[in-house]
């Protein structure tokens, strides 16, 4: 695969063990993608496919050990994260690649306020900007929170699941990163708010251009925002390709279970189906 | 209530801090808030004794509590000594309200020793794991299985008797708990996702160690400071008592080791007066400290558990 200049992020042959008493765990099990700048890309996946681990190799956030970086590299603007020393990396990460996690209320600091929870993000990465407050304001009121100013001085307990979240993404937005990873970034909210920040993800990616790697396990939130699908199962990327395509057209036997498993309106069905890997296992094998 | 309800920019204007919450919830406990004030009033006393140290020493004259008086010893409690003199004839109130500086002396540096040493192991231990927290646990096993009175003796023999040998002694061998408890409250926090947040945000792992999760254990020392400073004070008591501790200035200890042998000539008013200036004391900051882990530790729970 040859790296053009609008290609950000490659992804070959990535391999990832967890080597534990019961023997190795491949969680991930040589995956390749690429992601061109502004591309959104939704992975999603069963719980334990490795989606998560993939999303924090990119900046090896896995902890190593008990994690192996086996094999193959991720090719980031050039470099490749997997050979750069901690200093280099420290540099990346939340610089020009931030991430949102599933759990707005434990990923936010407890004992800190919004303010100085955004403020850090600020310090670490862009230490020219003069007056941090106004950034704070600003970067706040970018991912809709109203009275950005008097909120600043709230705490994470004061505000609901939703405003966290959107603090969080306020701190992923701080630096400007070419890359966004929201792992699972609506898993924890109710569906009203799951929609509302879809939305703000939809709308911040046309106001500021970065990619988006969207990861998770709900196909319903991915339609209408994703260029491309990828789809994990065991370790293993299964079926990639256009969005369109692969919602209409799945070839691999556990993208159609998947994609069976969500519910419809009005479809009269006495039960839920569910995916039964014993079904996939000898489809794979065929 | 129904006005800051109404109008958000007050509520905003009047964050509710960890502290504020705190301190409501200490406040409720009437019997915490009476030893608070009982504690007050020793600092107070031990505030004042640091002056009358001070001023004599700078002065350059025998301090009032060391003055001796050969006609009035083992003098009744009177109206002049208001729990009368000891066997030099020196006023016993003096030397009891130099004790309380003895004492509080002793407690704050010990602490000054004992936190940052306890703290600093704990955190590396928990956060690092693996060999730093093999390392840390032999450690601090090794120090915990010898007797606590034996080790501090020999340390203060080794360093020098006196109050620099029982503030070491202590130090090195009380930080254990405290790093026990920090330790575990660092494994339990490296697992937070606010952690991992603020890793995938560039900051470093001494960054995330000190800045991160250091303010979220931070009632932890607090809460220990308050329930070890009773125990500081009882040891150097008991050291002093036993002859290694304190020589030269009127600690508890001392007192009660001298006065001991005054009991059969029904002298027990100087006996009485130390027992009961620890007495008060140490059951102030004890009901203070579980006060204190009260209002400070469930706080911390709540707000954790009803979203975990």
């Amino acid at each position: 695969m040859q790296t053009t200049n609008d290609t950000l992020l490659s992804v070959r042959n990535l391999r990832i063990s967890f080597f534990t008493d019961e023997g190795e765990v491949r969680a991930v099990d040589g995956i390749s993608f690429s992601m061109k700048a502004g591309e959104t890309l939704a992975v999603v996946g069963e719980s334990g496919s490795g989606k998560s681990v993939t999303a924090m190799a990119l900046t090896r956030l896995v902890p190593a050990p008990p994690a192996r970086y086996v094999g193959g590299e991720i090719i980031f603007k050039g470099h490749d994260t997997l050979k750069m020393s901690g200093e280099e990396l420290r540099k990346v990460r939340g610089a020009q690649i931030s991430y949102i996690f599933q759990e707005p209320s434990t990923s936010l600091n407890p004992v800190f306020t919004i303010r100085s929870q955004v403020a850090e993000a600020l310090e670490l990465h862009r230490r020219d900007i003069g007056i941090v407050d106004a950034e704070v304001e600003r970067l706040l009121a970018l991912v809709g929170i109203r009275d950005a100013r008097l909120r600043m001085s709230d705490y994470p307990h004061q505000l609901s699941g939703g405003m966290q979240q959107r603090v969080m993404i306020a701190m992923a937005l701080a630096c400007n990163p070419s890359l966004l990873v929201a792992d699972e970034p609506t898993t924890a909210l109710d569906v009203t708010i799951q929609a509302q920040i879809m939305e703000l993800l939809k709308e911040l990616k046309q106001k500021l251009g970065m990619a988006i790697m969207l990861i998770t396990h709900n196909f319903s939130i991915v339609a209408d925002i994703a260029d491309n699908i990828a789809v994990m199962f065991r370790g293993k990327i299964v079926e990639y390709g256009p969005t369109q395509r692969v919602l209409r057209d799945p070839q691999h036997p556990y993208t159609k279970a998947l994609l069976e498993c969500i519910p419809r309106l009005g479809a009269h069905k006495d039960r839920l189906k569910t995916i039964n890997h014993a079904e996939i296992e000898a489809a794979l094998k065929r | 209530m129904t006005d800051t309800a109404a109008n958000p920019a007050a509520l905003a204007a009047k964050p509710q801090t960890l502290w504020s919450t705190a301190w409501r919830q200490f406040r409720r406990n009437r019997l915490a808030v009476i030893c608070l004030g009982i504690v007050a009033i020793y600092v107070g006393v031990f505030l004042y004794a640091e002056s009358v140290y001070w001023f004599a020493r700078l002065r350059d004259i025998v301090p009032s509590y060391k003055v001796a008086d050969f006609a009035a010893r083992n003098a009744h409690p009177s109206a002049a000594h208001w729990i009368g003199t000891d066997f030099a004839g020196r006023d016993n109130l003096a030397q009891l309200i130099q004790g309380v500086r003895i004492a509080f002396e002793i407690a704050f540096l010990t602490s000054a020793i004992l936190i940052p040493l306890g703290f600093l192991l704990g955190a590396l231990a928990g956060y690092f794991g693996r060999w730093v927290d093999n390392t840390i646990i032999w450690l601090y096993s090794v120090v915990d299985s010898v007797p606590s009175i034996l080790s501090i003796i020999s340390i203060s023999y080794v360093v020098g008797r006196g109050m620099k040998g029982i503030v070491i002694g202590m130090g090195l061998v009380a930080w254990v708990g405290l790093c026990r408890l920090i330790r575990g409250e660092y494994l339990k926090h490296k697992q937070r996702a606010y952690v991992a947040a603020a890793r995938a945000l560039g900051a470093g792992h001494l960054t995330v160690m000190l800045r991160h999760i250091a303010p979220n254990v931070l009632h932890i020392i607090i809460i220990v400071f308050t329930l070890a400073f009773p125990r500081f004070i009882l040891t150097e008591v008991i050291l002093s008592y036993l002859g290694v501790g304190i020589t030269g200035e009127p600690s508890w200890g001392v007192m009660i080791n001298d006065a001991k042998q005054r009991l059969w000539l029904g002298v027990w008013w100087e006996l009485g007066g130390a027992t009961a200036a620890m007495f008060f004391l140490v059951l102030a900051l004890n009901i203070v400290g579980d006060a204190l882990r009260d209002a400070l530790d469930p706080k911390l729970k709540t707000a954790e558990s009803s979203k975990a």
